[in-house]
């Protein structure tokens, strides 16, 4: 019992930050309607960023929790420019293969950089974890948490108390009638898509701190994890990427405590799949049809 | 007001307006009419800044439009309540107006223009917090139609607005483009209703195959004519 509820604890914090990996997974998807495959691998450049700063000016985790942020913000604008504003509407797989191929890009470039394997990453913090009765909460997991919370209430009431967020929904809802309005969509969409990576980059941070290590497979792993908890959440909406994310943190804790981390992502899968089959909107999305232009 | 001339808009190689040149007056309800695939909502798009044209001029009130962004045509005075619509399923609608004012930045005029459209459109006012998408074909037109004004726009443009709507609904919306009109509007309406439009339009003008073939006042034209080049065009009318 106890390591029912120990394991519980462990998958939701380690499920925030795949919560927050794919919110800004969200973020993109809904502004876009598109698959972005270089969402992980741009988070990898923003954590390379902090590694070198690390490496080779001995950067706090502060410090480096900024230059990966904001790392992942300039890579994700990259990704923009070059896979989706130049794309006609329409063209959802060109900037799908697109984004593929910038992934293996932006792989190449990191393993240029920094031609090791791994390199070491900051921890945020080595103290002894926290005890609540017979309950061990790492102090780096309960920081991960908070963040995500925090991340998550502050996206969420930028999209629905201002006027950015207004925009971005409206382009959500309707990309024609956002032009018609007046809304300025080019702009707006490069400025949510570096939002997202910004936010991509702060989960990239978190797993990465507790992790201690980097490799240019992490853009991979981000892309995969994030994925799963958005298409689990529900495609499109912001608490459900959460809760996907936990959930699928959730799941993993246990299926590896259980069966060992080779089973662990086998599961994952399984799940997804199983989703996709029996409930494909996910948790919290809306049904299909709601989102579109209703006829009279 | 809005001076269109020689205007050609293509996609890919079909030229959809092969040379239009109209005028909307101030203060005036113009009406166009035509066949489907025309070119009117062609044309309503280009004027938007959605689609853009080959060659050819729109003015309004002698500043040129075309190669402006669509926000910028916003913003100089232009709003179009699309064909189908299209308001936000998923905001309220009352975010659905505050997203018209996109374009404003006088809060006071804003919060006031939004008292003023739930007096015209009680309806909205009562479902005020409602999501659009859950709103009824009609109220979704009154809705565009209130979103469009909240630009407080020079010309209003309207694409098809009795589209889909049932006949009593239909009446009420002409009966909408009327009030607006009279409350000194500039309106510019696409429709294939060429019985209603000819009721409230000033002008009206006939587009054929990607051209202006006609330009009136109702009455100078019998309106069976009217009726069957609106719906038929003129080939197979003369055939």
């Amino acid at each position: 019992m106890i390591d029912l509820i120990q394991n519980t604890i462990d998958g939701v914090m380690i499920g925030s930050s795949y919560g927050l990996l794919a919110l800004g997974f969200t973020l993109i998807f809904g502004v876009m309607r598109r698959l972005d495959l270089a969402y992980g691998p741009s988070i990898m450049i923003g954590a390379y960023f902090g590694t070198i700063l690390y490496l080779h000016y001995g950067a706090g985790p502060f410090a480096v929790a900024i230059a990966v942020v904001i790392g992942a913000a300039i890579a994700g604008i990259y990704v923009e420019r070059l896979c989706f504003a130049p794309m006609k509407a329409g063209a959802a797989i060109a900037s799908m293969v697109s984004s593929f191929a910038i992934w293996m890009q932006l792989e190449q470039a990191a393993l240029l950089v920094l031609p090791r394997h791994t390199y070491p990453f900051p921890p945020l913090s080595t103290g002894a974890p926290l005890a609540f009765g017979p309950f061990l909460v790492r102090i780096d997991h309960l920081i991960m948490l908070v963040s995500t919370l925090g991340l998550t209430a502050v996206v969420h009431l930028t999209l629905h108390r201002t006027r950015f967020g207004l925009a971005l929904r409206a382009i959500i809802g309707n990309p024609v009638a956002a032009h018609l309005v007046g809304i300025d969509v080019r702009r707006a969409v490069l400025v949510a898509f570096a939002g997202a990576s910004s936010v991509g980059g702060a989960a990239g941070f978190l797993v990465l701190a507790v992790d201690q290590q980097v490799t240019p497979m992490f853009g991979m792993w981000a892309t995969m994890k994030g994925l799963i908890a958005m298409m689990i959440g529900g495609l499109g909406s912001v608490p459900g990427a959460v809760v996907g994310g936990v959930l699928l943190g959730i799941v993993e804790a246990h299926s590896q405590w259980y069966f060992g981390p080779q089973i662990r992502d086998l599961v994952a899968y399984f799940l997804l799949f199983a989703f996709l089959v029996v409930r494909p909107r996910g948790l919290l999305g809306c049904p299909p049809d709601s989102v579109l232009p209703q006829k009279a | 007001m809005l001076d269109i001339s020689d205007l050609v808009t293509a996609y890919g190689k079909i030229d959809a307006l092969k040379g239009v040149s109209l005028q909307v007056e101030t203060g005036k309800i113009t009406c166009l009419l035509g066949p489907n695939g025309a070119g009117k909502t062609t044309l309503m798009m280009t004027i938007a800044g959605l689609l853009h044209p080959r060659r050819g001029s729109i003015r309004l009130a002698g500043t040129e439009l075309v190669g402006l962004s669509p926000a910028r045509i916003v913003a100089h005075g232009i709003a179009l309540v699309p064909e189908n619509r299209l308001v936000f399923p998923q905001m309220s609608v009352r975010e659905n107006l505050l997203a018209g004012a996109y374009q404003r930045n006088d809060k006071v005029g804003i919060d006031a223009d939004l008292e003023r459209m739930y007096a015209r459109f009680p309806r909205l006012k009562e479902r005020n917090e409602q999501l659009a998408g859950t709103l009824s074909g009609g109220e979704q037109q009154m809705l565009a139609v209130a979103r469009a004004l909240m630009s407080r726009p020079r010309v209003l443009l309207m694409d098809e607005p009795s589209l889909g709507l049932a006949p009593l609904i239909v009446a009420e919306i002409f009966n909408i483009v009327h009030e607006l009109n009279r409350d000194g509007t500039t309106i510019f309406l696409v429709e294939q209703n060429a019985h209603m439009a000819l009721q409230v339009a000033h002008r009206f003008l006939l587009m054929e195959q990607g051209r202006i073939t006609f330009k009136g006042m109702p009455g100078q034209l019998a309106e069976a004519e009217v009726i069957q080049r609106a719906y038929l065009g003129t080939r197979r009318a003369v055939g």
